[in-house]
């Protein structure tokens, strides 16, 4: 008799606790830019600086080219000090993955990491200094089954302006005659 | 000390039912954290529809509504859209009524071009943050609230279903009676 009380209670606590268990809480999805190393630029020139942006597991952004004219593409739009020119931002292509809730579709996203390359042109005017950058990125998650409201990531990185190296040094000609 | 049999199976019974009701009490409060329904009853709101006329929640009494919160960037939404179309057609005469909300930014032209591209047969609405907010704050995208004939909200699910699963909430909400509003 004893047993079957201790039965009665397990089976009926067992039964009240599953039906109410609920369902583990979505997590809201976020991208991160790890720090990024000061770098050296050269004024009156072209340089390339690689950005790193991670997108924490089990979510996906669109990439800059999405598959569709709806999706909002990942971008980034960066605000220089006076001086300092931002020139082409180069995104890496997509990852043609296809998702549980489309899975005959094809959506070119980013995921885990991924680096954006900018070129920065610091005038030959500028003062060799560090500098810092500012900007946001824009992007737009969504997981195996729901999509999350488009976010700005603040993005702040420094880049250090150096001077060019002098030009090397032309030897004057030689003379044919020299070694006579 | 012998212990009575009957006494422990009518402790452990108090207990069980103790715990079915704080469990419950809990599972509400939690599931409805944020969402300001007063027994229930889904909020009414009053939004512009694409084309341009006043809709309120409350014109479809009466009518089971499926409430379907979207936006033109939201894949997942994408393809619950032409199980919509199917199921209003389909349960539209046994008195369903599919009606979407739309939040995003896009101009109205844009979401008006999207659902028609869709071939969206329900009325679509620009919706507004503080509708949002009413129904808990609509963090992601899809959410869809089911509500029964009296305005009472049966169900809501977050995120993409299965075209099943939705059917069958759709069987229960046009399943429910009007009751005469006093």
């Amino acid at each position: 008799m004893k047993q079957f009380a201790t039965l009665a209670m397990v089976g009926m606590l067992w039964g009240v606790l599953l039906p109410a268990q609920e369902p583990p809480a979505r997590k809201v999805p976020s991208v991160t830019m790890p720090p990024v190393p000061v770098a050296s630029v050269t004024r009156g020139k072209a340089n390339s600086v690689e950005l790193l942006f991670r997108v924490e597991p089990g979510f996906h952004v669109n990439s800059n080219q999405p598959s569709a004219e709806y999706l909002i593409p990942t971008s980034l739009k960066l605000d220089p000090p006076t001086d300092i020119a931002i020139g082409k931002i180069t995104y890496p292509p997509g990852q043609e993955m296809s998702f549980a809730f489309a899975p005959d579709e094809k959506l070119s996203v980013y995921t885990g990491d991924f680096s954006l390359s900018v070129s920065i042109r610091p005038l030959a005017s500028v003062l060799p200094s560090k500098y810092e950058i500012r900007g946001n990125l824009r992007y737009q998650a969504c997981d195996n089954a729901a999509c999350y409201p488009p976010k700005n990531l603040p993005v702040r990185f420094e880049v250090k302006v150096v001077k060019a190296p002098p030009p090397p040094r032309k030897n004057p000609p030689q003379s044919p005659h020299a070694h006579n | 000390m012998k212990r009575d049999p009957v006494v422990i199976i009518v402790v452990a019974m108090v207990v069980a039912i103790m715990l079915v009701f704080g469990l419950n009490l809990a599972h509400k409060s939690k599931s409805n954290a944020g969402v300001q329904m007063k027994d229930g009853v889904a909020p009414d709101f009053t939004l512009q529809s694409l084309d341009g006329k006043t809709v309120r929640l409350s014109d479809f009494r009466g009518k089971a509504v499926l409430l379907n919160f979207w936006a033109t960037w939201c894949s997942p939404c994408k393809i619950e859209m032409p199980w919509f179309v199917e199921l209003q057609k389909q349960y539209g005469p046994e008195g369903l009524q599919v009606v979407g909300v739309a939040m995003d930014d896009a101009s109205t032209k844009e979401i008006a071009d999207f659902a028609k591209e869709m071939g969206v047969n329900y009325p679509v609405l620009i919706g507004k943050e503080s509708v949002g907010d009413a129904y808990g704050g609509v963090q992601f995208l899809p959410e869809n609230f089911y509500i029964d004939r009296n305005g009472k909200v049966l169900d809501r699910a977050f995120g993409l279903k299965g075209r099943g699963e939705i059917e069958d909430e759709i069987k229960r909400i046009v399943a429910s009676t009007a009751v005469a509003q006093k």
